[in-house]
């Protein structure tokens, strides 16, 4: 090969502007060098609040996601050659699929060498109808990889098969564009990401089998879930497709159905949008790792009662070495020639390019013949030991290799520090097939590259995105190929019904707020007695009721506690904030769950809570670490009062977007409940606390600190001060905190509020978990008047204390009922048979 | 040659089964020289639905799903078959096992199938010291045929058949090391010693009559599902089955069930369930002649 230079997608080789670069340089200069570096920070930050993380194979390392500003651009006419290029090629991808699930007559004819065929870890024979056709289309998405050679064309890299990930990150490139770099984006009209996802919307409603007609089809998005690389677009794609996002533990198969286990019992899935391993989709017959996948899953799809796209084999066409076949494929299965070149590959298994391969190494690109997510080798780029030792690995294993022509891609403008800076780029386009042809995304993703590592030959990974800019010939043009075909689309609604598995973890989300603000509320409660320096009797009987309270609370170890009042303590509480503390640990279970939760947060919710979580954080981090440092009392103390308000103030927040962004039932129902249930279980608990008053019986005033304690906890303090003015007494206070249903603070709030939620659930007169909370009211009812109708309001109070710490055992068994009611405590699914430990090769 | 099979795989489990699937192999195959007269699959509890269809390969699989809760799951195949192998071609007159190897590479018509059977399976790769072991049956020129009935002697000769020793994630070099196993490991030796040198080999699930024929010393593996090695001879001669386990070509004795690359495409019973805890597993085969 000559060393062809890169060819420049901006400037001509004669040194002028490309014409459809012309307006956005224009833009660019105006915005000047500072500015632009700038936005491409404010780009970064986006996507680091974003909690957008990378995608791509290979390329999991990157810590987030990052996309220039500066776009790449694509003519019109020349996209739409690509486009239908592709469209092509994916036609063709999807006579090969259909023939190598089926008959195989590709290999009993020769064309298709069988080596190809079953040492492809992407084969999967259980896809296979050995004694018939499969039912299309086997490629639903379709993605590919290109460079533009510096002849000018366009080759084709890469085949995306299994389930091309990336169209998340187009989205939120443009959108991020849209907000960064207006400038930009105002400056021409470009065609619009909007109709493909429509389009890919109403093809998966389409692909619905028979059965589901008559009905809203059901379909669900299958992930790994959120350890999985690609949850972040998961979650995103969900969420424009409208459809459930569902790991394999949500679904279930019964007689030869799939569906989806709901709070209101089994939904039907009509249609699986696969984001997970084919070979993890079904236990029973693929890897036998029972954790993902759905037993039984194979059964149905072959039953027709369920779609599952990509297929579970398609992963089979990103096998590198069939590019050097489908030229010659391409005459026999569509009668037509292949529009769109790769990039020349050979496959080395065949005896006569060998030699030839072999005779001149350092022009090609190395990659494995059947395993596309093994990195590619820059033969040229080796030292020359290096070289040979590949050149020997490839004469042991020929089949197994596969070279294609080493092309320089061409560059395109970035944002760099000293202004614009060309860096190659590789283009990635994306194809839905709507029923009845291929549909392009109109744009895409360029990914800029690093330079080369030299040494290992490994072509360069991706430094950062970009936005790909397909421009609009004149305003007000057609969007993107003939679109007749666009019908008005169906009418559609989520069900409500949400999975087990989210009630769970909304409902512990609830808790953990709610045990995060308890905590916080009694640091703070304890840091404002603790400053008084010299504590007279009363204040000493509130601190040792609080001492009780933050032992329960895991916020003070009893030794301690024991001591309160008469050693510094503020140190100890101290710890409770600091890294590893009680606090942060219980910022991380929120954290923890309300990762669980992206999907089901809206955007606003999530950048909330992510938000406040990084503030909190940062708060946690400043307390004073060194014992030095905290040697101060005054100091500890000031940074106590000082966390625990952030703290609350981070409670105040999530719980008001709770109230004003999510829609009523479902998740909200349970973070609700959730919040109620942990509130109510604390309010019993402290009570029972702060009333352990020994010498109350004697003298009544010795109640009063308690009584204090139990209105500041509850934050009820003005509103018994704007209705009694006066002293302290035992019945009004405890019919606050008890008994009225209006205080938000008091327990009849929670129990009433749990106790309607509980029926709603429970559908019609409510079953026995509403009534046990009306139990529960009644109990806490029936305290008060006891206590307000006493002789001694001093003694009745004291006789309540053991029913008080019953009601917080009560308060325990409602939430483990609620659990065991509605979720999944199914055990986890096991195999029988042969389990061999299996390394997962290539993608499928 | 007519046989009656009755193949009983019972499950006990430690606790409760909720929700199970089962995939069986379990109904013989029907091949030009066996013919399947009846075949009959029963399971307690009885399944909710029950699939029958063919694989990739070619066999007969049987899909079980149940979703009663049970403590105990038993399976019953029974089956009546008529065999007939054909005798193998006279050993010298089959290629040289290299013509056979560079058939298998090129595939094309009349191989492209024996093709599979060639490369690495998830529990039969091909194992360097397994190829080394094989190798020695093969010097060069040599007919197929003569190196692979050699080899089979050798495996027969060199391991000693122990249950106990081994089980299903045992690995060939292991086999090879302790020179010891059951029928399923010195099946897996041999097809990846075969792979090893470029051969193809599939793994053959199946029974052994359980008492010999009168005067003759019974066979191991009988009372047991039974594996041995199909390989290939190249496009004219097909495939050849030997029982490494007996020493012997199979012809009269045998009743093949299916094959696959290794065990784990042909394994009798495979589940996946909710519950269970552990299990017990008690299996019992029976093949009779119906009449000689």
């Amino acid at each position: 090969m000559t060393e062809a230079a890169p060819l420049d997608e901006m400037v001509d080789g004669a040194g002028g502007i490309r014409p459809h670069w012309g307006g956005l340089l224009g833009a660019l200069s105006t915005l000047g060098r500072g500015e632009l570096a700038g936005r491409a920070a404010l780009l970064d930050r986006h996507f680091i609040e974003e909690g957008a993380t990378s995608l791509l194979p290979g390329e999991s390392d990157m810590p987030a996601w990052r996309c220039d500003p500066v776009p790449m651009l694509l003519a019109p006419a020349e996209f739409d050659a690509l486009a239908e290029g592709l469209a092509q090629r994916a036609s063709l991808l999807e006579a090969v699929l259909q023939d190598v699930y089926g008959p195989q007559q590709l290999l009993a004819e020769g064309l298709l060498p069988p080596a190809l065929v079953y040492a492809n870890p992407a084969f999967l024979r259980s896809c296979r109808a050995a004694a018939g056709r499969r039912e299309g289309p086997l490629l639903h998405l379709y993605a590919a990889d290109l460079l533009r050679a510096p002849d000018g064309g366009w080759r084709v890299l890469a085949d995306r098969s299994a389930g091309p990930t990336g169209l998340a990150h187009v989205l939120e490139n443009r959108r991020a564009l849209a907000r960064t770099v207006p400038e930009l984006t105002r400056a021409r009209q470009l065609r619009r990401h909007g109709p493909f996802f429509d389009i890919w919307q109403d093809a998966l409603q389409r692909l619905a089998p028979p059965g589901a007609a008559g009905r809203n089809p059901g379909v669900a998005m299958l992930t790994g879930g959120p350890s999985s690389p690609h949850w972040y677009e998961h979650v995103i794609l969900s969420r424009r497709l409208s459809c459930a996002l569902v790991e394999g533990g949500d679904l279930t198969v019964r007689d030869g159905a799939l569906f989806l286990k709901t709070l209101r019992g089994l939904q039907p899935v009509d249609v699986l949008l696969r984001r997970l391993d084919g070979r993890q989709m079904d236990p029973l017959e693929g890897d036998q790792s029972p954790s993902h996948g759905v037993a039984g899953l194979l059964d149905a799809m072959r039953a027709g009662s369920v779609r599952i796209v990509n297929d579970p084999g398609a992963g089979f066409a990103e096998a590198p070495a069939l590019a050097a076949f489908l030229a010659g494929l391409a005459p026999r299965l569509l009668g037509e020639r292949l529009r769109l070149a790769d990039a020349r590959t050979l496959w080395l298994g065949d005896l006569a390019v060998r030699e030839q391969v072999l005779g001149d190494l350092g022009r090609w690109l190395v990659r494995r013949a059947v395993d596309g997510t093994v990195q590619s080798v820059t033969a040229g780029a080796l030292p020359a030991a290096a070289r040979a030792e590949l050149a020997g690995r490839i004469l042991a294993a020929p089949e197994e290799y596969v070279v294609s022509e080493a092309l320089p891609a061409s560059v395109a403008p970035c944002a760099g520090p000293q202004g614009l800076e060309p860096r190659p780029v590789i283009l990635r386009l994306f194809l839905v097939h709507d029923g009845q042809r291929w549909q392009a995304l109109q744009g895409g993703l360029a990914r800029a590259l690093a330079a080369p590592d030299p040494g290992t030959g490994a072509r360069p990974g991706m430094r950062f995105s970009k936005d790909v800019w397909v421009p609009m010939q004149e305003p007000g043009e057609v969007q993107g190929p003939p679109q007749a075909s666009i019908r008005a689309l169906p009418i559609r609604r989520g069900s409500g019904d949400i999975p087990s598995r989210v009630a769970d973890n909304f409902f512990w989300l609830g808790r953990y707020l709610e045990r995060l603000e308890t905590a916080a509320r009694l640091l703070r409660a304890s840091a404002s007695r603790l400053a008084v320096s010299d504590p007279g009797p009363r204040a000493l009987a509130e601190l040792k009721s609080l001492a009780a309270c933050l032992v329960r609370a895991d916020l003070l170890d009893s030794e301690t506690a024991r001591e309160i009042g008469t050693v510094p303590v503020a140190r100890v509480l101290l710890r409770a904030v600091r890294e590893r503390g009680r606090l942060p640990g219980l910022l991380g279970q929120v954290g923890r769950l309300a990762d669980l939760l992206r999907d089901r947060l809206t955007g606003e919710m999530h950048l909330a809570l992510n938000r406040g979580m990084r503030e909190l954080t940062e708060a946690f981090r400043a307390v004073p670490a060194r014992r030095e440092e905290a040697r101060e009392e005054a100091r500890s103390l000031d940074a106590l009062g000082h966390v625990s308000v952030a703290v609350l103030a981070f409670a105040a927040t999530v719980a008001g977007l709770a109230a004003e962004n999510m829609v009523r039932g479902g998740g909200r129902l349970f973070l609700d409940l959730g919040r109620r249930v942990e509130r109510a279980q604390a309010i019993a608990a402290e009570l029972h606390r702060v009333l352990d008053q020994p010498g109350a019986a004697a003298q009544p005033a010795r109640l009063e600190p308690g009584l204090r304690l139990a209105l500041e906890l509850r934050d009820s303090v003005i509103t018994y001060r704007s209705r009694y003015l006066t002293a302290l007494q035992p019945a009004p206070v405890l019919d606050l905190v008890l008994a009225d249903e209006g205080n938000p603070r008091g327990l009849a709030f929670q129990l009433e509020a749990a106790r309607d939620m509980l029926a709603d659930l429970e559908g019609e007169a409510g079953g026995p978990l509403s009534q046990l909370a009306q139990s529960l009211l009644e109990e806490a009812r029936a305290m008060v008047r006891e206590v307000a109708e006493a002789s001694s309001q001093a003694e009745a109070v004291l006789r309540l204390r053991p029913r008080l710490a019953a009601l917080e055992g009560e308060v325990a068994t409602l939430s483990n009922r609620i659990a065991r009611r509605w979720f999944a405590l199914l055990p986890a699914p096991h195999s029988l048979g042969p389990a061999p430990a299996i390394r997962m090769r290539g993608a499928a | 040659m007519i046989y009656r099979v009755r193949h009983t795989t019972r499950y006990a489990y430690g606790s409760t089964v909720d929700l199970a699937a089962h995939m069986l192999h379990l109904r013989p195959r029907d091949l030009p020289y066996q013919q399947v007269r009846s075949a009959d699959l029963t399971s307690l509890p009885a399944a909710a639905r029950r699939r029958d269809g063919l694989d990739h390969f070619g066999n007969a699989v049987t899909w079980l799903f149940i979703d009663a809760p049970h403590d105990l799951f038993e399976v019953t195949a029974e089956a009546e078959v008529a065999v007939r192998y054909p005798a193998p071609p006279a050993a010298a007159a089959t290629p040289p096992w290299e013509a056979v190897r560079e058939a298998a590479r090129a595939g094309g018509p009349g191989a492209w199938e024996a093709v599979e059977y060639r490369f690495d399976s998830p529990m039969c790769p091909a194992v360097a010291a397994a190829g080394a072991y094989v190798g020695a049956s093969f010097p060069p020129g040599r007919p197929v045929l003569a190196g692979l009935l050699d080899l089979n002697a050798r495996i027969r000769a060199d391991f000693r058949f122990r249950a106990g020793v081994t089980d299903l994630s045992t690995q060939v070099a292991e086999v090879l090391e302790r020179r010891e196993g059951v029928c399923q490991d010195f099946t897996h030796l041999m097809i990846s010693g075969l792979r090893a040198i470029g051969l193809p080999a599939r793994y053959t699930s199946g029974y052994i009559r359980t008492r010999p024929p009168p005067g003759q010393p019974r066979r191991r593996g009988a009372d047991q599902s039974h594996a041995w090695v199909g390989a290939w001879l190249g496009a004219d001669h097909g495939w050849v089955e030997l029982d490494p386990t007996n020493g012997v070509v199979v012809q009269e004795e045998h009743v093949v069930l299916g094959w696959g690359r290794d065990y784990g495409d042909i394994s009798p019973v495979r589940g996946v369930m909710l519950g269970g805890g552990d299990h017990g597993l008690t299996i019992g085969v029976d093949l009779e002649p119906v009449e000689d």
